[in-house]
């Protein structure tokens, strides 16, 4: 399975036939570990926030110890310092607080630590994407199995709702369902004030129709197998065979697919966030923050853009990596089988 | 011919369906049509203003007589004007769909042109060098989403070397080279992503192809190895590329609002998402319709493209 991205990120899905198993490269096992290494620093990061030595935070100046979760503070000396290593930076162009660098990923104008804050992105990304995936996936396969298993007036029914769906341009509807959630005072473009629900709520819907797609297309093709046929013959109950017969063929691909997912939601909640529709000021996630260091990106101010949106590569790249490898893996067990 | 009906009156209930919801959501958004007072009006308006102008708008009509209205307005072709500024909604959608489409039309093309050949020869060539760092790159590219590319070609190209100008300046096609300027970087950003996910399309189903009996057989007769990849395995393995490309061209006229946004180019994508936030209604709708004319046009298109490609696949057989 192959998605076609686009600027949001999902679109239906395009089966590409299967190549025999053994022709395949396989991808290098190093890579693959490295991928997981990374995703595993990643979560390890987001989950630790809060305690993780390597990460700069102080609790001290925040009453609420709730904010002090979404903040990071650095050294508001070292405001808007390139990183360490970034030697070719030349910070005295910038801010006229001397030539010092500092921090892996330096400091942005509010002197917050990049590299600490990107972590407390991850928290937040990580966070939606997992929960909008997960939302998309239940209802995506209830409504294919549905429509893909029982036909007739229910298949053409959630045909025509997803292919509605799919004919508004994502973003548009994305748009749509985070705006609902403002307040009604809120008539300018770029208002984050929003809890993380209404994104996730979005992103789960766009999720939606290309998964029921999906989920259907396998499902008629297992109802036509003949394990599914001998089931209904020895007089199993519809529940039984979606449930027990249907449901564990259909759940590799769906696995594979949920991790390319999770990469493309991430995606859609950056895009999201560059239109200035993310979550709440304060709340980092790599969208944001790749946003938000636009207009300095300008001046020639890179780091507190790029630096979150290497983060952000890095970890799609990886997610990405480790849904190929579970695709290959899936795929070469039903060659086989 | 049955078919043909079948699928005419799907379409139509599709469009339908998008614009009547677009027009249903739009008028439910926080603060409803007050917004468009207030933002016409300012603050303090009198609620005897505030009628007038919601009258004056036909704001205060049901939201299905707007619908009908704004259905009779699209038909006959008068489109009336936008809310606040007063501008012909006609000129303002004319204005941009010419930059949405330059961009699309560049993109796509751009991006085929690398693809294809890179993808043709990592599937002749399977497993070789070229083909790990034609897969490799591909893999990569795909996982960059344009408001990462954006900037890093901005950064590169227009803040540590100022070789194009930023924002984009849109000049058509009268000054080739303020042209070039103004789309080379949007275009580049969404080919990126386009490029990679063409060639790995591409690639797999033409290793696939290459696999069947019917290019043993041409290898076997002595047939060159151009003639087989033109002539016999390119046009079957051109399924899915075609359904990507065009499946994209309707995605890439409404929804590179990120690249407009951030190249200040103002495309489709960019006048609908400002007309949003600004509650055009009417604007809104109108740039709906014409991307979903645009999606159904194309998705038809591409069930009649199948043929061509592949003539085994009869027109009224179910498709995936």
């Amino acid at each position: 399975m192959t998605m076609v991205a686009t600027d949001i990120g999902i679109a239906a899905p395009i089966a590409v036939p299967l190549t025999k198993a053994g022709r395949r490269r396989r991808r290098g096992r190093i890579t693959m570990w490295l991928a997981i290494a990374w995703l595993a620093f990643i979560t390890i990061s987001a989950v630790g926030a809060n305690f993780l030595p390597y990460i700069k935070h102080s609790c001290s100046q925040y009453s609420n110890p709730k904010q002090c979760s979404t903040h990071v503070k650095g050294d508001l000396l070292k405001v808007e310092k390139p990183p360490a290593w970034a030697w070719f930076a030349n910070p005295e162009k910038n801010i006229g607080n001397g030539p010092e660098r500092t921090g892996w990923f330096g400091t942005d104008r509010n002197g917050y630590d990049l590299f600490s804050r990107s972590m407390f992105g991850a928290r937040n990304s990580l966070l939606i994407g997992a929960l909008s995936i997960t939302f998309g996936l239940l209802l995506g396969t209830v409504l294919g199995m549905i429509a893909g298993y029982y036909r007739g007036w229910a298949d053409r029914v959630i045909e025509v709702v997803t292919n509605i769906l799919l004919a508004f341009p994502a973003l548009l509807l994305a748009i749509f369902i985070v705006t609902f959630s403002d307040k009604p005072d809120s008539t300018s473009s770029a208002s984050d004030t929003r809890s993380i629900g209404p994104i996730i709520i979005a992103l789960s819907i766009l999720a939606v129709p290309p998964l029921t797609r999906l989920v259907r297309a396998n499902t008629i093709m297992y109802t036509q197998r003949e394990f599914v046929v001998a089931a209904r013959s020895i007089g199993a109950p519809n529940r039984r065979i979606l449930l027990r017969e249907i449901l564990p063929n259909i759940i590799p691909t769906l696995l594979s697919f949920a991790l390319t997912g999770l990469a493309l939601l991430l995606v859609a909640e950056g895009a999201l966030a560059a239109l200035g529709l993310s979550v709440e000021a304060p709340l980092p996630t790599w969208g944001r923050m790749i946003s938000s260091g636009q207009e300095r990106l300008r001046q020639g101010v890179w780091w507190p853009s790029l630096m979150p949106a290497l983060v952000m590569f890095l970890t799609i790249l990886a997610i990405n990596l480790l849904g190929d490898v579970l695709a290959e893996r899936f795929n070469t067990r039903e060659v086989i089988a | 011919m049955r078919y043909f009906l079948n699928r005419l009156l799907q379409l139509a209930i599709v469009v339908f369906a998008v614009t009547f919801l677009t027009s249903v959501a739009l008028r439910f958004l926080p603060g409803g049509s007050d917004v468009v007072v207030a933002l016409k009006t300012g603050p303090g308006a009198t609620r005897e203003q505030a009628q007038a102008v919601k009258h004056q708008l036909g704001l205060d009509r049901s939201i299905v007589s707007q619908y009908f209205d704004w259905m009779h307005k699209f038909v006959t072709g008068n489109w009336g004007f936008t809310f606040q500024t007063n501008q012909s909604i006609k000129t303002e959608v004319v204005r941009a769909l010419p930059i949405s489409a330059f961009i699309m039309v560049y993109a796509q093309i751009l991006s085929l042109l690398f693809a294809m050949p890179v993808a043709m020869w990592s599937a002749y060539r399977q497993g070789s060098k070229f083909d790990r760092f034609g897969t490799t790159t591909a893999f990569g590219l795909l996982s960059a989403p344009n408001y990462i590319v954006a900037p890093v070609l901005m950064a590169a190209f227009s803040v540590q070397r100022k070789w194009v100008p930023f924002p984009s300046i849109y000049a058509g096609l009268g000054d080739p080279v303020a042209h070039f300027k103004a789309f080379v970087l949007p275009v580049v950003t969404v080919a990126i992503p386009l490029y990679a996910g063409y060639m790995r399309l591409l690639r797999s189903d033409l290793i696939a192809t290459l696999q069947s009996d019917f290019i043993t057989t041409a290898r076997a007769s002595g047939v060159g190895t151009w003639s087989i990849l033109f002539k016999h395995a390119l046009r079957p393995s051109l399924f899915s590329i075609v359904t990507a490309a065009a499946v994209n061209i309707g995605a890439l006229m409404g929804g590179v609002v990120i690249v407009e946004q951030f190249f200040l180019l103002n495309g489709m994508g960019r006048l609908t998402v400002e007309s949003i936030f600004r509650r055009e209604y009417p604007t809104v709708q109108y740039a709906v319709v014409v991307l979903a004319l645009i999606y159904v046009t194309v998705n038809f298109l591409i069930d009649l493209s199948y043929a061509w490609i592949d003539p085994r696949v009869r027109v009224g057989r179910a498709l995936g």
